[in-house]
């Protein structure tokens, strides 16, 4: 036989059609089919000479030449590649002739093998077919027929079969539609073979049930769209076991797959398997009491895989309805039952289903009332854990722990956990199919079958832990992969229902204790009290008590987790990562981790690990983080070892979903310490020796390698937009929080002292803004930029010392002051030289605008109440309404950098608090939209008299400064830590399962007018971040690479300042209840006028003396109306505006702007404005999206 | 970074890729009641697909499974022993894979069909092929075999679920007799 390993090029068809059986193949290149119409195979002589190979030889050359020859050379035509149109037509003519021995041959050992390599058959064929289905007698031929058949009643566009691999055939229906003449679509043959079948697997004719077990068979691959067939099967399927599965109590005991009997219990034993698999495939039937009834009769057949089927149709019924299986499945189950029988069956799934189905009905709350019966069916389960069977005793192991499919609860883990360390194993009897060393275990253990509370501790019982742990140690020492993998995977399994029970305490566990029968709670508060050393004591204590055992618990795990060790030295890179899962979520937050810093730093010096495995890690961790948040600090080391060593393979999205979570879940005292572990990947170490610090790291990589450089400055990109983001909430320093006023803090200090001042008060915050300031002189083009947008978004979230600091700390970098301050960083990067002077400078300058117009602003409002308060003036209506426009206006500029609470920002720092308050009660101006609402905007509200009242902006001024210290630094924190629904619910959400995690967020951003892009961003990045998620937990049957493309398309866009921000929601519930209560007692600015008085300077409180004397708004209305203000009529619609700059669209809504181009602001959507064009431009629209800055209005 | 400009583009673009996770979670959902074996592949060793059997994933996926495998299979099996076997995982989805002879052989599964479940099946796969073709196939014999190698494979795995593991049954039921003799 010729080794084929040369005619890899060739295509599979080619590959088969060359001589099959006699001679080695002349393989033929690039020959394409012969599409000259012969019967490919008509007359074909096998039994040539010697003689003829020589020949064939000689003459092959020629004929790859020239295949038209080989017509000449009819005893060679077996060496061409056959079509698909010359099997079909062979076909159909050896269906005319199926009753010589010779075609049938043809067929056998010609036609019908190469028609699989197709992938699919066309319905034409159907009828020559069903024409053999019904004249052929030959057996081997009649097995193909039902292959094809069943190929063809097969749906196979969606799922079910598809073909052999390679040569893709048409969609024949589309081609019947096209050819009119031969036309068969598989719509037209599906009732007849359909009919042809049912009427066979209908018939009880004994002496062809081999032929109606096929007929069945085929049915089955009906696609289950196609409800008339499946009735019909439905039918054949109970009228078969209605006839034959009466009489199972013939069934001798023991005696099991082929054994000699009487030919008609043979037949019905066939016939029970066939009709049981048919059932197994049909749709479930739930609420069907003969479906389960049939499937629970299936248990007692004798066919082995008769009974796995019924036993995995029961375990799924039985997850819909426990109660009515374990009342059908009644004595079954008990001692010498036919379960019991199962666990001596030879097939492995088949106890796996009995596993599963024990376990269910051992946790159904539907039988609480049931004791005897949970207890039998937890006896069974335990007596699977013997089972020589790796794969049946891990299953059990995974129903013990609670694992039973992707949806459980961290309770039922909790309780899986305590079940495992705490029942105490107790069998009816050794079972007889059990390993050595299961043997020597079970010898010692009574058997007492009923029991199965540790309450009733008998001599000698075994503990459950310590059996699962010999197994799982005796399984890596295997050297088979799979083994390795599953133990690891089960170590996984453990360490998860470990930390759930960690995480949920004693309180919890009580519960659990009455949920899952447990008698003695005392025990399992007792464990869980001292949790940080899995308590070994208690522990210890308990065990030898009951099972005279010196080993705790903690000296198994030790053990076993020496061998987990071990296993990393595996060459098999998914052993390694699912051994690497396993001790991270064996590692415990009160334990050092130095030892798996070491393994997994080690590990990842190994460049051969596949990236998708590497993130599929870095989700764990996240997941492990979801179970304990203590464990945050550590993970994110973890994290940055990681980042540090495979830059390249690791998806920024993902690790900065990780930062985020640790971040949001760490709580007040962790979230300092988290971010720093976020900013040491700002330092990556160096990959070379030799650079001075971690500063140009980047820079050096690139040298290095060109491509994990790029994933390098990536990640720090992430990084970096990270901190800018997070910072201020890592830090608890919001402007709108502080409660120093900023206008006193500077002139009271030099900004030097301040900075340093402040720097002390508010390390994180410091050390953030030091880092990223380095950032933004060093580094690539990309990061700094991504630097200094994350600079002013601080800068504009944070308080006085800070943002002076970053204002001046940009002035400098526009001033191209980098040049020459820091000149001594620009050697290693000759791009920057370019780019520095003059790029960065025109990009920070939009910002320092900003900064600029803040601080303008409020000088001019300083000044402004100092000559009211010099000239005793008092606030005219249309002073105050400049006031509120400019603060609109800053507003709005601010929300284009980052998003600030509009409700509560001041841009004008918190003097202006008041003077805004009073404009915006006068006038009904509600805080979130401010006078881009409608209302406001038409003066509606104006004739509104006090409709509604807004109190809860001036209790927030108003109040006095410890207090709102104490709010302040309080303030998420409280939301985050004391608050457990919350945490919880982030853990939901990032489980994927929380769809009402969002909620908050939504509500809260609603409110804002220009709130939409921002929730579409949230809602989107929940979304993809909920079906990433799933994928992992549930839905893995996604393929690599596909949900990759999601996962990077959720973004590379930190530039942007639209990313969700942790504190995006954040901010306002809290305040909310903080606040709420308080609304009552001071509802209007008269009376908070006294603390003002205190706190402000003295002119401000005769201005707010004056307001309290307008009594009648409605009155000043008229007079106030939109008299004489040109430049800040943001209010009014339509608002004009002109191009700033050149702008060319991006996408379909975008709009193409020339500087200079007058347009008319229709709407404004988080920094896009929706405008219209008197005419159309270059791109002939009239109207679109163009971003708000490059128009000024 | 991204530019202003390309933002409402992009937005569009997350916008259609949520559309689809949902659609395809709605259609995993599902899917999810049938634990399926959700793949049998057989390649020769430069890559070559000589059978492929999929159920219950979706076509676009399964491009990617291929290219998964076959360079699984071109890292890790050259050179390796006949029918050792080897392991790997995506998300939750399993697959075990080995060589026998000149092919290659993979099996994907999730939930019941776990690692050592697909072991079994591969186990039964490759006794079977054995015994179609009497020993470790070569690629000539393997295609030579093929049409008694698609229909042991069809008795073995039917519509995503293990059947038969008996190779000897495997044999009876492509020759159409009934799994016990009379």
């Amino acid at each position: 036989m010729a080794s084929g390993q040369e005619s890899g090029s060739t295509t599979l068809m080619d590959l088969i059609t060359a001589d099959p059986s006699s001679v080695p193949p002349n393989v033929t290149p690039g020959t394409a089919a012969s599409t000259l119409g012969k019967p490919p195979v008509a007359d074909r002589k096998t039994k040539k000479s010697t003689l003829m190979q020589i020949q064939s030889d000689t003459i092959s050359a020629a004929k790859a030449l020239n295949p038209i020859k080989t017509n000449a050379m009819p005893q060679r035509r077996k060496k061409t590649p056959v079509s698909y149109a010359q099997l079909a037509r062979s076909i159909h003519e050896l269906a005319a002739t199926s009753d010589q021995k010779n075609s049938q041959k043809q067929l056998v050992h010609q036609v019908f093998p190469k028609l699989a390599v197709y992938n699919s058959v066309d319905p034409s064929l159907a009828p020559s077919l069903l024409m053999l289905h019904q004249q052929c007698e030959d057996r081997s031929v009649l097995r193909y027929v039902y292959y094809y058949l069943a190929r063809i009643l097969s749906d196979n566009s969606s799922q079910g079969l598809s073909g052999g691999g390679g040569i893709p055939t048409p969609n024949w229906d589309a081609l019947a539609d096209i050819d009119a003449g031969g036309g068969v679509t598989r719509a037209d043959v599906v009732p007849r073979i359909s009919e042809q079948l049912v009427l066979e697997a209908s018939n009880s004719d004994p002496e062809v049930h081999a032929r109606r077990l096929a007929a069945l068979k085929a049915l089955t691959f009906v696609s289950p769209s196609n409800s008339e067939i499946l009735t019909k099967l439905y039918e054949i399927v109970f009228g078969i076991l209605e006839k034959v599965a009466e009489t199972k109590q013939k069934r001798k005991k023991g005696i099991f797959g082929r054994q000699g009997g009487d030919r008609e219990s043979i037949i019905q034993s066939n016939l029970q398997y066939a009709s049981i698999s048919a059932l197994r495939r049909l749709p479930l039937d739930p609420g069907n009491p003969a479906f389960l009834h049939r499937a629970i009769q299936g248990v007692s057949f004798s066919d082995p895989i008769a009974v796995r089927h019924s036993l995995a149709i029961i375990s799924d019924l039985a997850a819909r309805d426990p109660y009515s299986v374990a009342m059908s499945l009644g004595k079954l189950a008990s001692p010498g039952g036919a379960l019991q029988d199962v666990l001596h069956l030879h097939d492995v799934l088949a106890r796996v289903s009995l596993a599963r189905l024990c376990h269910t009905l051992s946790r159904a709350r539907a039988l609480d009332e049931r004791p005897d019966i949970k207890a039998q069916f937890m006896a069974l389960l335990y007596q699977l854990l013997l089972d020589p069977s790796d794969r049946v005793c891990f299953e059990a192991v995974f129903c013990v722990l609670g694992k039973f499919d992707n949806t459980e609860r961290t309770e039922e883990r909790a309780a899986g956990w305590f079940r495992l360390t705490r029942e105490v194993l107790k069998l009816p009897e050794a079972p007889s199919v059990s390993s050595k060393e299961n043997n020597t275990q079970s010898k010692d253990a009574p058997s007492k079958p009923k029991s199965d509370k540790p309450a009733t501790r008998s001599k000698r019982p075994q503990p459950l832990i310590k059996l699962v742990m010999r197994r799982l140690e005796s399984s890596f020492r295997s050297f088979s992969r799979p083994v390795l993998h599953v133990a690891a995977r089960v170590v996984m399994e453990i360490g998860k229902s470990r930390a759930a029970a960690y995480a949920l305490g004693a309180n919890d566990m009580d519960e659990g204790a009455y949920l899952y029968s447990y008698a003695d709670s005392v025990d399992a508060t007792d464990v869980d009290r001292n949790d940080s050393s899995l308590s070994d004591g208690a522990r210890n204590k308990a065990l030898t008590a009951v099972a005279s055992g010196r080993d705790s618990i903690a000296s198994l795990l030790a053990s076993l987790m020496e061998a987990v060790r071990t296993t990393v030295a595996c060459e098999c890179h998914y052993v390694r990562g699912m051994v690497i899962k396993a001790l991270i979520w064996m590692q415990n937050p009160h334990e050092s981790f130095e030892e798996l810093e070491a393994i997994i730093a080690c590990e990842l010096s190994d460049l051969s690990w596949p990236s998708a495995l590497l993130n599929d890690i870095l989700l764990t961790m996240h997941a492990r983080f979801k179970a304990t948040p203590d464990m945050a600090v550590t993970l994110l080391e973890i994290a940055r070892i990681f980042a540090t060593k495979a830059p390249g393979k690791i998806d920024a999205d993902v690790l900065q979903l990780l930062w985020k979570t640790c971040l949001v879940g760490a709580g007040p005292s962790g979230k300092h310490t988290a971010l720093e572990a976020v900013t040491i990947v700002l330092d990556l170490p160096p990959p070379q020796p030799g650079t001075i610090s971690g500063i140009t790291s980047v820079d050096h990589v690139s040298a290095s390698d060109p491509k994990s450089a790029l994933a390098l400055q990536r990640l720090v990109q992430a990084a970096v937009w990270f901190l800018g983001e997070n910072a201020n909430y890592a830090a608890s320093e919001y402007a709108w929080e502080s409660a120093t006023p900023p206008g006193t803090a500077l002139m009271m200090l030099d900004a030097d002292k301040m900075v340093a001042a402040a720097s002390s008060r508010n390390p994180t915050l410091a050390g953030a803004l030091t880092r990223l300031q380095r950032c933004a002189f060093i580094g690539s083009w990309e990061v700094r930029i991504i630097a200094v947008q994350a600079l002013t978004t601080i800068g504009i979230r944070s308080g006085e010392p800070f943002r002076l600091q970053i204002y001046e700390f940009l002035h400098a970098l526009a001033l191209g002051g980098n040049q020459s301050r820091f000149s001594e960083f620009q050697s290693s990067n000759g791009e920057d030289q370019g780019a520095s002077g003059t790029g960065l400078g025109s990009l920070i300058s939009p910002m320092l605008r900003i900064l600029d117009e803040l601080y303008l602003a409020q000088d001019e409002l300083i000044k402004d109440i100092r000559t009211h308060d010099n000239a005793k003036q008092e606030w005219t209506d249309d002073e105050l309404k400049r006031l509120y426009e400019t603060h609109e206006k800053l507003l709005d500029y601010v929300s284009l950098f980052c998003f600030v609470p509009r409700a509560k920002y001041l841009p004008m720092g918190p003097i202006s608090a008041k003077l805004i308050d009073v404009y915006r009660t006068r006038h009904n101006i509600s805080e979130s939209s401010g006078l881009n609402d409608p209302a406001v905007a038409t003066g509606i509200s104006d004739l509104v008299y006090q409709l509604k009242e807004t109190p809860k902006k001036e209790q927030l001024y108003s109040i006095d400064p410890d207090l709102a210290n104490a709010w302040a630094a309080n303030l998420e924190d409280d939301f985050w830590s004391s608050n457990a629904p919350a945490m919880s619910r982030v853990n939901e959400f990032l489980a994927g399962a929380g769809t009402d995690a969002p909620d908050v967020e939504d509500e809260n951003m609603v409110s804002r007018t220009s709130g939409t892009y921002e929730d579409m961003w949230a809602k989107t990045l929940l979304q993809s971040y909920e079906a990433e998620e799933d994928d992992v937990r549930s839905s893995g049957s996604s393929s690599p690479e596909s949900t990759g493309s999601v996962e990077t398309s959720i973004s590379s866009h930190f530039g942007g300042m639209n990313y969700p921000s942790l504190f995006s929601s954040r901010p306002q519930q809290p305040q909310e209840s903080r606040f709420g209560p308080a609304t009552g007692s001071r509802s209007t600015y008269e009376g908070i006028s006294s603390p003002v008085r205190e706190e402000g300077p003295p002119s401000y409180s005769a201005t707010m003396q004056r307001y309290g004397s307008f009594e009648n708004p409605l009155a000043r209305s008229g007079s106030q109306s939109f008299s004489s203000r040109d430049d800040e009529s943001t209010s009014q619609k339509p608002r004009f505006g002109k191009a700033l700059y050149d702008f060319t669209a991006g996408g379909d809504d975008e709009l193409d702007l020339a500087a200079g181009e007058e347009v008319e602001i229709e709407d404004e959507v988080d920094g896009w404005f929706y405008v219209k064009k008197k005419r159309p431009g270059r791109d002939g629209k009239l109207a679109g999206l163009v971003p708000v800055l490059y128009v000024n209005v | 970074m991204l530019g202003w400009a390309n933002r409402s583009k992009y937005i569009q673009l997350v916008y259609t890729l949520n559309l689809i996770c949902k659609e395809r979670k709605s259609r995993d959902r599902a899917k999810i009641a049938e634990k399926m074996l959700l793949a049998v592949l057989f390649t020769n060793s430069d890559g070559n697909i000589l059978i492929e059997r999929f159920h219950g994933v979706p076509a676009e996926e399964r491009l990617h499974w291929r290219s998964f495998l076959v360079k699984l299979g071109a890292d890790n099996l050259k050179g390796a022993k006949n029918e050792e076997l080897f392991v790997a995982s995506h998300k939750s989805v399993y697959i075990i894979y080995t060589v026998i002879g000149d092919v290659f052989v993979y099996v994907i599964g999730k939930d019941e069909y776990d690692e050592l479940a697909l072991a079994e099946v591969i186990f039964t796969i490759t006794s079977t092929i054995k015994d179609v073709c009497g020993k470790a196939p070569t690629e000539r014999l393997f295609l030579d075999k093929y049409g008694r190698i698609c229909l042991s494979l069809d008795e073995i795995v039917w519509t995503g679920m293990l059947e038969n593991t008996d190779k000897d049954r495997v044999r009876r039921m492509i020759r159409l007799k009934p799994p016990s003799d009379i």
